[in-house]
């Protein structure tokens, strides 16, 4: 019913001797205690706000068991900013007010953290397109819009 | 909210090893490919799993290779169908319908095998199969590998051909000639839902533009996929422009259909998206199957 | 209105509250975590109405793992149930008597019925399996119309109809007078040359926040009751865990997190749960978490709206409104949560009805029914979706009726001279609603519209334009929220100062998003000249913050942030006061200002202190001061207005409508809103535009679906449906035609809860327009493709 699970997030090495039921975004806040990947659903994936990459890709830490990613590298939203530094669309974010409450805050930047270096000439309506799996209730969504179109052009002219 | 408590988890890495691992531990055992539907019914406790035989190491499953027809491993995910421009023209419904399953994330992780064997009563990749006609490949410890093509895979919503220890394996689209063209269109409420109502089409040209075959597969239905074999014949010898007999098509299929009301819609309204979502993959899939001409 | 460029008031200062957000560093109820505590799972009834025959909870409780399973039974006697003095609202209605788990009956789908508390929440997801309720299934209550029926089964046990709440809105009129009022109503409507006569319904939807509910409580023998809870009103559960505990209330103490993710009212009544985690804390010894889920959440909070108004709006020859009746009708559920009790939001919708409109004579009822369906809970713009959409759209079907563009009649009805008061006795106090709706008249350019919609329409495609107004509360004040709520009004804040010249401002609501750190901290700065990083702002804590009703009903820009600038004011005068003292100067208030971290005098250049250095004299060395004073620079000021205070929007929609399908497409949305002074035209903006978005996801998307057996059928996300970013347009949002507010000292008026309002008849009136040549006039949400198509098809 255990096992010993080693998942690397966002460069460092977790360790737990775990449930094989237990998920991987448990593993995240309770294991690895970095709470910043949220929970808005409960058995569903649709609420997008537990998004983090795995393999650099997006992906929902809450319809995947712990068990699933030992060996792999993750990151999440506490891993977007590097050596103080802020992510791009952190900034954005910021700078567009593209947050309130802030709870998908996280799932929304890893969404389109990896998609902004996919497609970095994405038009708005791509960009809406791209956030269907993240829910936000407070903003309407018009500045996260603007937050990722603004950052993936300056990604785009690094 | 949770999974029921889990017993074992085995990570095979190659096919022969997945069929052994599920006749291991039998009954209770159960194959994840990418969990993007699975996971939903674990932690809702539908499904309460003794083992799980987890997919993701098995490569062999993830391949698509185009020789001789087009073969797409199990565990190939939407992700690569929809960035795979290869499949254009004859399979241009596989990537429709790939880029628009649930959202980015759900895309990542998500299977074309996955989907088959899950057989959602109004999920996209039954409805499209089931228009592009392919075969598939299944195999077990005990009864070795075999085939069997997508009607008979298909069976009523959330059951399939599949036996309780086979692995679905890959997916066979064999190589044709001539010139073909396949689209596919879904309806939900919101952007990229599990549709109300889905249309693939599917149709090959002779030298004159004139369809001289069709397969028309609605999705969305009570019943799970259905093929319009009505729209289906009156597709037959239409020119690939000719728009009033595509409509025509339709609307006749669609008013003979047997359609129910339920919570998403009432059944004039599923008729009227047939019609509308029929319209635009018929037109579409014989755009497609024109411009295969173009090229050759 | 606007152009500051700074970082004071006016300016569109980047948040304060983002960093941790965006480095997934916030402190949310989730993050929580007690040494040893214990989880609580519900099981909750499977039948929306059921007399509960017997509960085996044998197995449950020998699960290894599992503390604790409870009933109804074993807590009633141990807690007192609700209604307590600490939520009565002075309203003519019932209140239901409840406890936090059944007792005796079930009376909806998802009513709690047995709590297990256990070592860890797998294992108690676990234990729920292995509970077996046999009931005995009784008739469903679920039409509100058929509930109110002598006829119909009774939801609550003793009482003697399902009506909990009526009211015949007199305003200042006697009886004798109100009736005579009435009768006027009636005549002019049996008169009129113009009569619109329609019922209109709204959906059941809400506002469900990202963040679900949840309670971490802990008891300490000494120190008593602790309680961290995701709560709009902090204060208010502290007085009501006090009540049922039977605790003085210096021995509970309520933290609302730092942050929380969203609330729009459904964090603000007092429900079942929280109750019994803090008495399970108690009984156990042990802290005690609750976490709900959302599917919890979907079947339990945030089900609001869900009114029926039978409207007869009359119009003279020139579409001038002379009279208007109202018969409202709502369904409050089980009306089982403290404060709110399920009429709250009709009687606020009701007595809002009149809207913006001058309408002479304006006859205003509100029935509200039980049911067996989820208690009827605040969401943004509470109340008031239902009465904007019925008033709004009638506005438009009379315009047609007499030949007149809409925009023209509803502008013509317009009320011109404020304050005003309403039929409902509901008062205005300021603004000016022509400027602000002329305004987007100007930005909706109408005749090009018509044009561009007469072509189209002979393309065989179906464009059209609607409006929408909201005259809402901008804040509330005690003499009416007392009677609503049980609660005052008023905002008190605390504001202190350091020796080294920060300030940290302490008030008593919690903030959910509304961004009131920042604009706090743009006031104090603009107010002391200091800059916004050296302010601090503590909020949601009932051991350091004053007594406050909680963040609800548009109390920010309104009521909250003027407290900061009075009490601001108030340590101004006193740091002027000393430092004309010390420098033997004349402590003329108005001869110095606080800017860039320094008090000066503004004609002595050399009459100058550092912010800083003045605050260190003032509160450390505080001798020989002027006579009279004392050291400290702490003030405390609470802020009311005894009078309804508004703020004003005037909605444009752009729809097409696909007849093929039945869809609808939001080409273009622009708002025009009178928020007085703009404190922050960014965050501003950003409530609005979340606001609206609210709106349409509540028109075209969601709806909480109960069947015909009671059974929620809407208790995923999967199937509640949120518009995500690629459903719904970008919001274009105006206030440049608004006007300062008298009434605040920062003229500033709060858009927050009204904001949504002016939605639901943007859109009905939007998409009645682009479908005139079907003859089809939207009256009831939610307006989705299939009953488009049937309204189409006739």
């Amino acid at each position: 019913m255990k096992r010993d699970v080693t998942i690397t997030i966002n460069g460092v090495e977790y360790s737990g001797n775990i449930p094989i039921r237990m998920l991987l975004v448990d593993f995240i806040r309770d294991v690895a205690g970095l709470t910043g990947t949220h929970v808005g659903c409960t058995f569903e994936g649709q609420c997008g706000a537990c998004t983090i990459h795995l393999n650099g890709e997006a992906v929902k830490s809450c319809l995947l068991l712990a068990v699933q990613c030992h060996g792999k590298e993750i990151t999440t939203v506490e891993g977007l900013a590097r050596e103080g530094a802020l992510h791009v669309l952190q900034e954005e974010f910021h700078r567009h007010h593209a947050l309130q409450c802030g709870y998908c805050t996280s799932g929304m930047l890893m969404n389109a953290a990896e998609f902004i270096t996919e497609r970095p000439d994405a038009d708005d309506e791509e960009i809406r397109h791209a956030l269907v799996g993240n829910i936000c209730r407070c903003t309407g969504y018009t500045n996260i819009i603007k937050a990722i179109s603004a950052a993936a052009k300056r990604n785009a002219s690094v | 909210m949770y999974p029921s408590a889990i017993q074992n988890y085995e990570a095979p890495d190659s096919v022969d090893g997945a069929m052994a691992a599920i006749a291991k531990f039998g009954d209770d055992a159960h194959f994840i490919a990418g969990g993007q539907s699975l996971m939903q019914a674990i932690k809702s406790r539908i499904i309460q799993p003794e083992t799980l035989v987890d997919l993701q190491n098995v490569d062999e499953l993830r391949s698509l290779e185009m020789a001789q027809g087009v073969t797409i491993g199990a565990m190939v995910r939407y992700r690569d169908i929809a960035a795979n421009a290869g499949l254009d023209g004859r399979l241009g419904a596989l990537r429709d319908a790939a880029s628009h399953v649930g959202d980015r994330q759900v895309r990542s992780r998500g299977t074309i095998g996955g989907s088959l064997c899950w057989n959602f009563v109004s999920a996209c990749m039954p409805t499209v199969t089931l228009a592009l006609d392919p075969r598939l490949t299944l195999g077990s410890e005990a009864r070795g590998r075999r085939e069997v093509g997508i009607r008979d895979f298909l069976g009523e919503p959330m059951e399939t051909d599949r036996q309780e220890d086979e692995l679905l394996i890959s997916i066979f689209f064999p190589e044709a000639a001539g010139r073909h063209g396949s689209a596919y269109g879904k309806w939900s409420l919101l952007t990229d839902g599990l549709p109300v109502i889905g249309v693939c089409a599917a149709v090959s040209l002779d030298d004159d533009n004139k369809c001289t075959s069709a397969r028309v597969s609605v999705g969305g239905l009570e019943t799970g996929p259905v093929r319009f074999k009505r729209a289906e014949e009156e597709l037959l010898g239409a020119g690939f422009d000719d728009l009033k007999s595509h409509e025509g098509a339709i609307s006749a299929a669609a008013e003979e259909a047997e359609i129910f009301d339920d919570i998403t819609g009432d059944a004039e309204f599923r008729r009227q998206l047939i019609r509308s979502v029929g319209l635009k993959s018929i037109v579409k899939a014989f755009e497609r199957a024109a411009a295969a001409g173009a090229d050759q | 209105m606007t152009g500051h460029t700074g970082t004071g008031i006016g300016a569109s200062l980047p948040r304060l509250e983002d960093l941790p957000l965006l480095l997934g560093k916030g402190k949310y109820f989730a993050d929580l975590k007690r040494p040893g505590q214990l989880h609580v799972f519900f099981f909750r009834s499977i039948h929306a109405h059921a007399k509960i025959k017997s509960i085996d909870t044998r197995q449950a409780e020998e699960l290894p793992g599992v503390v604790a399973v409870v009933t109804g039974e074993m807590i009633k006697d141990e807690l007192l149930p609700l209604p307590q003095p600490s939520v009565t609202a002075d309203l003519p209605g019932r209140k239901p008597t409840f406890w936090p788990l059944a007792v005796n009956k079930v009376i909806f789908h998802g009513e709690p019925v047995v709590a297990v508390v256990a070592e860890d929440p797998y294992v108690a997801e676990d234990a729920l399996e292995l509970i077996d309720v046999d009931y005995e299934p009784l008739p469903y209550v679920g039409d509100m119309e058929a509930a109110l029926d002598p006829a119909s089964p009774i939801v609550h046990e003793g009482w003697d109809s399902n009506q909990i709440f009526h009211i015949d809105f007199h305003s200042d009129r006697s009886e004798s007078e109100h009736k005579d009022y009435v009768k006027r109503v009636a005549e002019l409507i049996e008169t009129a040359p113009h009569v619109i006569k329609q019922r209109y319904r709204v959906h059941r939807c809400g506002v469900t926040p990202m963040e679900p509910r949840g309670v971490l409580a802990e008891w300490d023998d000494t120190d008593g009751l602790m309680v961290w809870i995701t709560s709009q009103r902090p204060h208010v559960d502290r007085y009501v865990f006090a009540d049922v505990m039977s605790l003085p209330v210096s021995k509970v103490r309520v933290v609302a997190p730092v942050d929380q993710g969203g609330g729009f009212g459904v964090k603000a009544a007092i429900y079942r749960e929280p109750m019994l985690i803090t008495y399970l804390a108690r009984k156990l010894g042990r802290p005690v978490r609750w976490l709900e889920t959302r599917e919890e959440n979907l079947m339990t909070v945030g089900q609001e709206r869900d009114q029926i108004h039978d409207l007869e709006l009359a119009a003279d020859e020139n579409g001038k409104i002379i009279a208007a009746r109202d018969m409202g009708m709502a369904d409050a559920g089980d009306g089982c949560a403290g404060m709110y009790w399920g009429y709250n939001m009709p009687l606020v919708g009701a007595a809002r009805f009149p809207n913006a409109f001058d309408i002479p004579f304006c006859e205003v009822q509100m029935r509200v029914a039980v049911t067996n369906k989820a208690v009827l809970s605040p969401a943004r713009g509470l109340g008031i979706y239902p009465t904007r959409f019925a008033l709004d759209r009638a506005i438009d079907m009379m315009a047609r009726k007499i030949g007149m563009e809409p925009s023209d009649l509803r502008r013509k009805n317009l009320i011109t001279e404020l304050p005003a008061k309403l039929s409902t006795g509901i008062t205005y106090d300021s603004g000016d609603f022509r400027k602000t709706y002329d305004r987007l008249i100007e930005l909706a350019d109408l005749p090009a519209f018509r044009k561009e919609q007469e072509a189209a329409r002979k393309e065989g495609r179906y464009i059209g334009f609607g409006i929408g107004v909201g005259a809402e509360p901008s804040g509330v004040h005690s003499r009416r929220y007392i009677v609503n709520t049980g609660t005052p009004a008023y905002a008190a804040t605390d504001v202190r100062i350091d020796h080294r010249g920060g300030v940290t401002v302490y008030y008593g609501d919690a903030p959910h998003g509304q961004s009131h750190k920042t604009v706090i901290a743009q006031i104090v700065s603009t107010e002391l000249g200091v800059p916004p990083e050296h302010v601090t702002v503590i909020h949601g804590d009932t051991q350091s913050t004053p007594y406050s009703t909680g963040t609800v009903a548009a109390r920010g820009a309104s009521l909250v942030m003027s407290s900061v600038a009075v009490a601001c004011r108030d340590l101004r005068k006193k740091m002027i006061r000393v430092f004309a003292h010390d420098h033997k100067a004349d402590p003329d208030y108005s001869d110095y200002e606080f800017a860039d971290g320094q008090v000066r005098h503004k004609r002595s250049d050399n009459l100058r202190s550092g912010f800083a250095e003045l605050a260190y004299r003032i509160i450390v060395n505080s001798i020989d001061l002027p006579p009279g004073e004392t050291g400290s620079l702490e003030q405390k000021a609470v802020f009311e207005n005894d009078f309804g205070m508004v703020a004003f929007s005037a909605h444009g929609a752009f729809v097409e409508v696909c007849a093929k399908t039945g869809r609808v497409k939001i080409l273009k949305y622009i708002t025009s809103d009178d928020a007085g002074t703009v404190l922050n035209p960014q965050i501003l903006v950003g409530q609005i535009e979340g606001g609206v978005i609210q709106g349409i996801s509540n028109f075209l998307f969601e709806e909480y679906v109960y069947d015909e057996n009671g059974q929620q059928l809407s208790s995923s996300l999967a199937n509640y449906k949120i518009a995500s970013a690629a459903d719904v347009p970008a919001i274009d949002v105006y206030h440049d035609a608004g006007t300062y507010c008298p009434n605040t000292p920062l003229g500033a008026r709060a858009m927050g809860e009204g904001c949504i309002g002016a939605v639901p008849g943007a859109l009905g009136n939007a998409i009645s327009d682009a479908l005139q040549p079907f003859g089809v006039e939207i009256v009831e949400t939610p307006v989705t493709p299939a009953k488009i198509l049937r309204m189409i098809r006739g």
